[in-house]
């Protein structure tokens, strides 16, 4: 029969892993077409903003301190999309009730977490980039950049993309996620030491924040844009690797769950 | 694993508790074959969508098995996804995509090869008359449109498992046609269609058969005219009231009745057909009423008296 014949021909083949992600990352940018333009845009308002702003606080900034700052900014340009914006996107779907129609996809969670991993970083590197130019041009520094700054971005980006993911994912409650992820871009914008040396804060949250991986984050670009500032970038690679592999296996489990 | 050899979907002795004690599913038990469209039919809270969850792998059943043909469903639910494709009764999360986007773009995404996937998805534009969207971001589209948007998105690429969750809502009477054209179409290509629904009256012009779930449990089964049959030796009065009017004291004829706004549906005896209407103009009569039908029972009424709800769109037609 001609229906039977049919049928024999949709026998289940599952699309070959990169087929999902290439598919999945292409269904992110689209879905994110409209918001994109404007998160580049906040995103380098953000980080043009840190860098023009910390020179108008004192008379004269040295290099070393200038160097630091702008690199601690690209951090943050990073972090941001995957930290708070994925978590708002998600909790947007659990609220329009569409989250479960994209989990309901027959893609691997692999190649969706990957593919939304890949447009965060498409959002956040045009930030990152154009915050360390200004800043060459304001303070005239230089920066020596190594091939580690490759590596650098990409675990940087990995980890806090993931943190935003099992956010979005592990919690259930919608508002519960959005209100977590708001407080978590305060405390790292405001007390982590990205922007400044870990030395300057109370020894108290100075430990705090040698065990989260945003400090290490700071250490490992700096580690990739200059020579000589910092130091333990063994210690913080592994860090930031630990965290992320953290949160993707809370991620993987959460997305797997089946209640 | 397959006994009967034929693709079919089982569902056997599928119960869900929550919290250990909340049974939103208890012991369903049906079958559906390829090509079949078939409703699932019930109130809110009846456990309609927790039953289409554990389908599609989002839930994990407390007890029993859901199979597609040689396929074990609930083992595993990466092969659910595969085989089954979902139409959530929420809109789609389209905003920013352009219909013609969307559809080619699932469809690629559900393992369909480009240029088939290209030709299915200008033939669905074509069949629910959306050209004139093709090309809009989901932003822009009435609710209606973005619906028949979302029902291409599931069926450019379908699965062996159609589920569609109030596929017709906000579409207009004339595209719904199309719609139920299309559905069809999803049957001939031999997949199993669910259709969730509250609408009893659409429902019964689409389905070949349907269950009735109330209570987390099946109370019936079978083809719409099966059903009916059941109710074939009563009539259905419906009275029209005066509004403002109380629902006027019923003769004992009357077996069952329920009321929506001003509209008083009744069930009686075929035997009491005279009598119903002579108590109708009665009621007439006094200014209770403003006009009665009488006809055959609908399955409306047969679900009425089965689950105690009106369905949502009563009286719409």
């Amino acid at each position: 029969m001609a229906v039977t014949a049919e049928l024999a021909e949709r026998t289940p083949r599952r699309p070959p892993w990169l087929h999902a992600y290439s598919t999945m990352t292409r269904w992110d940018l689209a879905g994110l077409r409209l918001q994109l333009p404007l998160i580049v845009v906040v995103q380098i308002l953000a980080g043009v903003g840190f860098v023009l702003g910390i020179g108008l606080f004192f008379d004269r900034i040295p290099a070393p301190v200038a160097l630091y700052v702008s690199t601690g900014v690209v951090v943050l340009n990073l972090t941001l999309v995957g930290l708070i914006v994925g978590p708002q996107i998600t909790a947007d779907q659990k609220f329009a009730g569409t989250y479960e129609y994209l989990r309901a996809l027959p893609v691997p969670a692999t190649a969706a977490a990957l593919a939304w991993f890949s447009v965060a970083l498409i959002a956040s590197l045009p930030a990152a980039v154009v915050s360390l130019v200004v800043a060459e041009l304001r303070y005239a520094i230089s920066f020596s950049i190594t091939p580690s700054i490759v590596p650098a971005v990409l675990l940087t980006a990995f980890t806090g993309t993931m943190l935003g993911y099992a956010l979005s994912h592990a919690i259930d409650d919608p508002m519960r996620t959005r209100l977590i992820a708001q407080m978590l871009v305060f405390f790292v914008f405001g007390f982590s030491p990205i922007l400044y040396p870990a030395s300057q804060q109370p020894p108290w949250l100075a430990t705090i924040s040698w065990w989260l991986p945003f400090e290490h984050m700071a250490t490992i670009v700096r580690a990739g844009l200059t020579t000589g500032i910092v130091s333990g970038i063994g210690t913080s690679y592994l860090n930031v690797a630990i965290w992320g592999l953290v949160a993707t296996a809370l991620s993987a489990r959460a997305l797997a769950r089946r209640p | 694993m397959d006994p009967n050899g034929d693709g079919s979907f089982r569902a056997e002795g599928v119960t869900k508790v929550f919290n250990g004690s909340l049974r939103a599913n208890d012991a369903i038990t049906l079958h559906v074959e390829p090509g079949e469209v078939y409703g699932l039919l019930g109130p809110n809270g009846a456990g309609k969508s927790t039953l289409v969850k554990q389908v599609i792998g989002l839930l994990k059943p407390t007890e029993g098995r859901i199979t597609l043909g040689p396929f074990d469903l609930v083992e595993d639910p990466a092969v659910a996804r595969q085989l089954c494709s979902y139409l959530p009764q929420a809109q789609m999360p389209i905003e920013s995509f352009k219909t013609r986007e969307a559809i080619r773009l699932t469809g690629r995404i559900r393992g369909g090869d480009g240029a088939t996937v290209d030709r299915r998805t200008d033939e669905l534009i074509e069949a629910l008359d959306l050209l004139e969207w093709r090309d809009v971001v989901g932003a822009k589209l009435s609710g209606g449109v973005k619906r028949l948007v979302g029902f291409s998105m599931v069926s450019v690429w379908p699965g062996r498992v159609v589920i569609l969750d109030e596929p017709t809502n906000d579409v207009d009477p004339l595209r719904r046609r199309l719609l139920w054209d299309e559905v069809r179409r999803l049957g001939e290509w031999g997949s199993a269609v669910f259709l969730v629904t509250h609408n009893v009256m659409e429902a019964e012009k689409s389905v070949d058969r349907l269950a009735i779930i109330a209570d987390g449990r099946l109370i019936a089964e079978g083809t719409p005219s099966s059903l009916k049959a059941q109710d074939r030796s009563f009539l259905r009065l419906q009275l029209m009231l005066v509004p403002g009017a109380e629902t006027p004291a019923l003769p004992p004829f009357v077996s069952h009745h329920t009321r929506v706004g001003h509209n008083l549906v009744t069930t009686i005896g075929q035997t009491d057909a005279s009598h119903a209407i002579g108590w109708a103009q009665e009621q007439i009569g006094i200014g209770v009423a403003e006009e009665y039908a009488l006809g055959a029972t609908t399955l409306e009424d047969v679900y009425i008296r089965l689950t105690g709800h009106v369905s949502s769109d009563d009286g719409e037609g």
